[in-house]
């Protein structure tokens, strides 16, 4: 099949889209596991939970400001205020996260991993049923955003025919690195935490509440999960099922990245996007697969991973 | 005075006509959607001829079908579709004029067969479903170890009475299968389209043995009514959120027409997503099951679109509602219906199910002049002919059934608040099926001859 110069442009950009989305998932993850040494099942849940409660507040805020008016100041109010119900959304999941961490998690840190992973995989079912019993069992989207958004010309300005929502998660994708590695690199907050990952013990004896930190680690990984979630459901419908793929897909990133290494997390779930849509490009049943494969590979060359653990940098 | 049913009232067909070609009892009368043109405001003696043997005991009987989650689209189309006819045996005065249905729904979920051997274990007189073919092709060799009559919704595998079970005797499907909605979109595409126009086809197709089946079928039937080339096959996961890829591949191959079996939410998904990267402009889509999204896909990811969807053995839209007084109640009925925004082919595969196996059993009553056995009952099935709002129905000897197929242009209705299909086109059974006997491929190849 031979590709356009334009079509691999754009097959390139849908990869990047898509791992940025998977970016948002996995860096809460590998936060998660980077610190607190545990590995969160129930993570996926969390983002699925962001994008069914981001329907309800795309729709209230979005139900305020009315669709994009015309004029630049019409169009900045509208993607301002989605941005804001992302937001609002994100930080709707901050006292689920603390929750969790504070009534569940903090009892168990000291038995063996297994015991984690059965409880956060009970916060998992938990969750569904959750949201079984109230969004009901059938999927549920929201028409107020993808539509509106794409009728911003922004790719048409260069010739090209890409939607402008997916400009859109590219952009705020971009600005959550950036803002994440300023968090954890330039902030005294952020140096706690990263003092916490790389020795516990050392963190407690100069006065570092551990178990503070942990739960505003665990309500941070829960924020970016609902995040993603919120940026993730305007194209498409929120499901039961929807945090079973974005759960493994992460895990395969954070494996490629470094388990708990946020530079590590950023730089596979690119890896992820952009092979996986080259490998739909060229060879559509390689799709599942993929992943996988690249996963393997660097097993194989790197067991570590492409950046090893959380550490002296994020 | 008691009010009685005149040649007026039916439009000119006696009442004793009219039964007759419905198929002699009131309850196959109200199931094809005539009861009001009998209704002479008492129903409960209604039902077909009663042979002194038959109790009232109520018949159990057990739907398999998903009532949750994306297959919920339209696992719970069918279940309504059951329930409505189940209502309406029941308000005839049950089977045989005395024995009422008691239809026990159970998710098809992860554990199918589990469920299945359930009902069996409960002494389910019949069983009705599944939706999924996987499911379909797991309990159908139960199906004949039990000697308990099935009647499936859906399950539309085209090797299930080729290869799974080759020589059935109680598992009977009414739905149309694969073959018929893969052939009838395949011409569907000729028709518009025209042949010499296709040369090239893409697909974007369910990641899973449903999706795999339906493009390996049109691709061969598309094949052999023109000389298009494939130029790009895509099988998106099940519930995928993002078709981008594929829509990008499209644009980039700039085929005649993409063949896509995607249904339910994934139909939302690919559309919206599809319309926002301007694909419409550079093919036509042409779907076997995208009208099962009827209710879901929103008025302006259609705007604009280029989409022709099958609608397997039922369109409420044809005949014209206003023209057929049956059509009429039953899209009216199923608007009632919790989850129905408009009844979809699939509502019908749990509506002509159950009629299928109701009309069988009240004709082996008549012939008999007692309840039939499950063997009795299936041998009545074997070439049954049947009505439904949707028309006539036949279940070959073959075990599957033929029915009228249809397909039409998608379109957004906004009176309605859902999709709605234009212009629309029936396909003859014969048009779409290869004869009882020939598998699907054999018969496909056979064109060329």
């Amino acid at each position: 099949m031979a590709v356009t110069p334009t079509a691999a442009l754009v097959q390139t950009l849908n990869g990047i889209q898509f791992g940025f989305i998977l970016f948002m998932i996995a860096s809460g993850l590998t936060v998660i596991l980077g610190i607190l040494d545990v590995l969160n099942l129930a993570h996926g849940e969390l983002f699925s939970l962001g994008a069914y409660t981001a329907i309800g507040v795309f729709g209230f805020i979005i139900g305020i400001v009315g669709p994009p008016g015309g004029g630049v100041v019409g169009t900045a109010v509208f993607v301002l205020a989605v941005l804001a119900a992302v937001l609002v959304t994100a930080a709707i999941l901050l006292p689920v996260g603390t929750l969790f961490e504070a009534v569940f998690l903090r009892q168990i840190y000291d038995r063996d991993q297994v015991y984690q992973l059965v409880l956060t995989f009970a916060l998992l079912l938990i969750l569904l049923d959750v949201k079984k019993v109230i969004w009901g069992d059938s999927s549920i989207r929201t028409d107020a955003v993808y539509s509106a958004i794409n009728t911003i010309p922004t790719s048409e300005l260069v010739g090209l025919n890409y939607p402008t929502y997916n400009v859109f998660v590219i952009l705020v994708g971009s600005v959550v690195v950036v803002g994440l590695f300023w968090f954890f690199e330039r902030t005294k907050t952020g140096r706690i935490i990263r003092a916490t990952a790389i020795d516990r013990e050392m963190a407690t004896a100069i006065g570092v509440s551990t178990d503070r930190v942990f739960t505003l680690v665990f309500a941070l990984g829960a924020f970016l999960a609902g995040f993603a979630g919120a940026m993730a459901v305007p194209p498409t419908s929120a499901t039961l099922e929807m945090g079973t793929n974005p759960l493994v897909l992460s895990f395969v990133v954070i494996v490629i990245g470094g388990l708990g290494s946020l530079r590590g997390a950023f730089v596979g779930a690119l890896l992820v996007g952009v092979i996986r849509s080259w490998m739909i490009t060229l060879y559509p049943p390689g799709e599942i697969a993929a992943p996988f494969a690249i996963m393997a590979l660097i097993l194989l060359v790197k067991p570590e991973g492409l950046f090893g653990t959380w550490g002296e940098t994020a | 005075m008691e009010q009685t049913t005149t040649d007026h009232d039916t439009g000119g067909i006696g009442r004793r006509q009219l039964l007759s070609a419905v198929g002699g009892s009131a309850v196959a009368a109200a199931l094809a959607g005539c009861s009001t043109l009998l209704s002479d405001g008492e129903t409960a003696d209604q039902g077909g001829q009663s042979g002194g043997e038959i109790s009232d005991e109520p018949i159990q009987a057990g739907l398999l079908t998903f009532t949750r989650g994306a297959p919920g689209v339209l696992g719970i189309q069918a279940q309504r579709g059951a329930e409505l006819a189940v209502q309406r045996i029941n308000e005839a005065g049950g089977i045989g004029g005395q024995r009422e249905i008691e239809l026990d729904v159970v998710n098809e979920g992860s554990n199918p067969l589990d469920s299945y051997n359930q009902f069996i274990e409960e002494g389910k007189e019949v069983t009705f479903g599944p939706i999924s073919s996987g499911t379909h092709s797991q309990i159908a060799p139960e199906i004949e170890k039990n000697e308990i009559i099935n009647v499936s919704t859906d399950g539309t595998v085209t090797t299930l009475y080729e290869e799974t079970v080759p020589d059935p005797t109680y598992s009977f499907r009414f739905q149309n299968y694969d073959i018929m909605e893969v052939v009838t979109m395949a011409r569907e595409a000729v028709e518009r389209i025209g042949a010499d126009n296709i040369s090239t086809v893409a697909g974007v197709n369910p990641g899973y043995s449903f999706g795999e089946d339906e493009m390996r079928v049109f691709t061969q039937a598309i094949q052999q009514l023109t000389d298009a080339e494939i130029v790009y096959e895509g099988f998106p996961e099940l519930g995928a959120s993002d078709m981008s890829n594929h829509i990008t591949s499209i644009n980039n191959e700039e085929p005649d027409v993409t063949f896509s079996s995607l249904w339910g939410g994934d139909v939302t998904t690919f559309v919206r997503q599809a319309n926002a990267n301007n694909m419409f402009e550079n093919t036509t889509v042409f779907g076997t099951t995208l009208y099962s999204a009827a209710g879901d896909v929103p008025g302006d990811a259609l705007a604009g679109t280029d989409i022709y969807s099958g609608s397997r053995n039922y369109y409420w839209g044809l005949p014209a509602l206003g023209n057929w007084q049956p059509g009429r109640e039953l899209f009216d009925a199923a608007t009632q219906q919790e989850g129905v925004t408009v009844p979809t082919a699939h509502y019908m595969s749990g509506y002509g199910a159950v009629t299928a196996w109701a009309t069988a059993t009240e004709k082996a009553i008549d012939l008999l002049g007692t309840y039939p056995s499950q063997e009795q009952i299936a041998q009545v099935l074997e070439g049954h002919g049947f009505f439904t709002p949707a028309g006539y129905h036949n279940i070959a000897e073959d075990h599957q059934g033929a029915s009228n197929s249809f397909a039409g242009q998608m379109v957004y209705d906004d009176d309605l608040g859902a999709a709605r299909l234009d212009d629309v086109n029936t396909y003859a059974a014969t048009e779409t099926a290869p004869p009882p006997g020939v598998t699907g491929s054999d018969w496909l190849d056979s064109w060329s001859a």
